[in-house]
């Protein structure tokens, strides 16, 4: 019950971020999507599928792949931006 | 768990038409990133649901390879292609 609770509201996290990627305007409003919704979606599906079937030992492994994905999901957009801001992107007229 | 994994699948969908259409480069490296945080979430509940711990290591295998091409490939479009 909680568990599918925490798994639905983390795939309407998610949807709410493929939409905003899909529809916002330039690159930096893009990653704003992205990298916002992207974290709170992975972590409320995987702390779903945590507390799904109780503690078992596979959990452990779920709990690393959370932990991962917390890490590296800040640091890919950060260089995602940083990379889009040296090169002087103004994110004028890139509609898509 | 049928039901999660599809939705997921057609959100990675939506995503490859940014993939596809990105009218920069950075719009592609981006929907990549996010593209493979949609595949880690399939694996990791395909994983739950069939009762395969094995999928939770290919999930972090990936997880971890998908971050260093994305961190490689933005440090490339920085350079402008060059070496440093």
């Amino acid at each position: 019950m909680i568990a599918s609770a925490l798994i639905a509201l983390g795939l309407a996290f998610v949807f709410v971020g493929t939409i905003g990627i899909l529809r916002f305007r330039d690159v930096y409003a893009r990653l704003q999507a992205s990298g916002v919704s992207d974290n709170a979606g992975l972590g409320l599906v995987l702390v779903g599928l945590v507390v799904h079937g109780g503690w078992e030992r596979h959990d452990a492994a779920l709990l690393l792949l959370l932990f991962l994905l917390w890490i590296t999901n800040p640091i890919a957009t950060h260089s995602i931006a940083r990379s889009a801001f040296v090169r002087r992107h103004t994110g004028e007229g890139d509609d898509g | 768990m049928p039901a999660v994994e599809g939705l997921l699948s057609f959100a990675l969908l939506l995503l490859l038409f940014r993939l596809w259409r990105g009218p920069t480069s950075w719009d592609r490296l981006l929907a990549y990133n996010s593209a493979s945080n949609r595949a880690v979430l399939i694996l990791a509940v395909a994983s739950i649901a069939l009762g395969e711990p094995v999928f939770l290591d290919v999930a972090i295998t990936y997880a971890a390879l998908s971050f260093l091409g994305v961190v490689i490939l933005a440090r490339f479009l920085e350079r402008e292609g060059g070496f440093r």
